[in-house]
């Protein structure tokens, strides 16, 4: 077939167009709808490293107003599901949830994202993965939308990434996406900050000696049923760091030997946290 | 100011801020009496039926969670069993006006026509009192009391926390252990889930 002569530059753009609409460009789909607003699937690499680890994210962007909900959602409301559909060689691991809000009213406290959010997902391409042109990933998300109201959405989302035996390559298209998806995911506290949990009748206290005055502290817990959502966190400041003090969910019946979550410090530093109860902590010097 | 006129303003205070105190209903504990109207302009009180087992049901007929056990004759098929049993089921509405699942009494009463539902009576509690005494968090949320009185399950319907009917099938139904386990005379297994649902839509209510 004869090559096409291109006569100006405006049959020219509409060819390029046209190619764009036929052969969408690989690590990037449109996003599909969820109630009051887009999922899209997204990755971090241009292809998938065998033997390596890269990051999908699930990027959802929401309505004015409309919240999602964390892995604890809180009183009321559930988190999305995901349910992978990866070729075999992929393996998905866990969704590295960003630091939630605190949403809701003083009597129904639940924790989650407005606007927009990044779940951050690491998948692992065995290194008996062939080299392949196209690999097809998918996932089916189940995911509650809430505003005054709440509304179920379920959708597909999918993407086609090439794997290769070459070492990974940043996508310039998401770069952003991720490099704000990981400015707010919680890290891991510093080494040097001690932690400890005193389990009293009715409240946690947990202590922190992290070198300086911390004067505001918020804990988000990992598990339900543990920390009473409604009740106010006290905050007692120390020369050394905080003590705060989280009243017992009305449901929790058993004792704990761990108290993991989200610990936000001065409204802007998120560590996760991971302390054993009831266990002494080192002496500190209240300097 | 003086220190006489201090400690009666404190002690004022403290009498107005009492209720918000007020722990609301545990698991173990006596469950706390209320009085409510019916959709039926009958007037209730929840100590008048010591002697039943009680099921307390929370409920907004737009809460897709609520839908999922309604659509399929999940709920209403619980009603029927346990009423069938001598078992007092209240169906309680604590939506404010004007949020999701307010219903006014004859709405109420075409909902329940409509969906064959029946509880021993819907309760109006759109002030929330009553909903705020047990602190209902969502819809639904399920609590079951024992003929001495006593809470002795608050959470959620069955294990299944989702939107979708066909889940109920395989789901654990925690107001059926909690019944037959009690009126066994066995300890109920489990006492106490976190609710899934959607938020009990209070007067401050915003999400």
């Amino acid at each position: 077939m004869k090559s096409a002569r291109f006569k100006t530059p405006f049959v020219a753009s509409s060819w390029i167009a046209l190619a764009w609409l036929l052969y969408p460009p690989v690590g990037h789909t449109a996003g599909s709808s969820i109630p009051h607003g887009t999922l899209e699937l997204i990755a971090e690499n241009q292809w998938i490293t065998i033997g390596h680890t890269c990051y999908l994210g699930l990027h959802f962007q929401l309505e004015k107003g409309w919240h999602i909900y964390w892995i604890n959602p809180g009183d009321s409301g559930q988190p999305p599901t995901v349910t992978w559909q990866l070729p075999p060689g992929l393996s998905a691991g866990p969704i590295e949830w960003p630091t939630p809000l605190r949403l809701g009213t003083p009597s129904i406290v639940d924790f989650g994202y407005e606007d927009a959010v990044t779940l951050v997902v690491p998948v692992h391409a065995d290194t008996s993965l062939p080299a392949q042109h196209q690999a097809q990933l998918g996932a089916e998300i189940r995911v509650l939308v809430c505003r005054e109201v709440c509304i179920p959405g379920k959708t597909q989302v999918s993407l086609t990434l090439p794997v290769k035996a070459q070492p990974p390559a940043e996508d310039m298209r998401t770069r952003k996406r991720f490099a704000s998806a990981r400015r707010e995911l919680p890290r891991p506290a510093p080494r040097n900050w001690i932690f400890g949990v005193s389990d009293g009748k009715d409240s946690f206290v947990l202590s922190a000696n992290v070198g300086s005055q911390i004067r505001n502290a918020k804990f988000f817990p990992l598990t339900e049923s543990q920390i009473d959502n409604s009740a106010p966190q006290t905050v007692q400041s120390l020369a050394t760091g905080f003590r705060l003090t989280l009243r017992k969910s009305d449901r929790l019946l058993k004792a704990i030997g761990r108290l993991k979550g989200v610990l936000v410090v001065s409204d802007k530093d998120a560590y996760l946290v991971d302390v054993p109860v009831g266990i002494a902590e080192r002496k500190q010097q209240d300097r | 100011m003086r220190h006489s006129t201090l400690s009666s303003m404190l002690a004022a205070a403290m009498i107005c801020a009492a209720p918000l105190m007020v722990a609301a209903a545990k698991v173990g504990q006596a469950a706390p009496d209320f009085t409510a109207k019916t959709s039926t302009g009958k007037t209730v009180r929840l100590n008048d039926y010591r002697g039943n087992y009680i099921v307390l049901e929370w409920h907004n007929n737009g809460c897709p969670y609520v839908g999922k056990h309604y659509n399929g004759g999940n709920m209403q098929r619980l009603q029927k069993q346990w009423t069938g049993k001598n078992v007092v089921w209240f169906t309680i509405i604590s939506s404010a006006p004007g949020k999701q699942g307010y219903v006014t009494a004859s709405e109420e009463n075409a909902y329940l026509a409509k969906m064959q539902a029946a509880p021993t009576a819907a309760l109006l509690d759109p002030s929330g009192e009553i909903g705020h005494l047990y602190d209902a968090k969502t819809s639904p949320q399920m609590v079951v009391i024992n003929q001495q009185g006593v809470v002795i399950y608050d959470g959620a319907i069955d294990d299944k926390p989702t939107t979708d009917v066909s889940d109920i099938a395989g789901a654990i139904n925690y107001v059926n252990a909690a019944l037959e386990q009690a009126m066994a005379g066995k300890q109920v297994e489990t006492p106490t889930t976190r609710p899934y649902g959607c938020s009990v839509k209070y007067p401050d209510s915003t999400h």
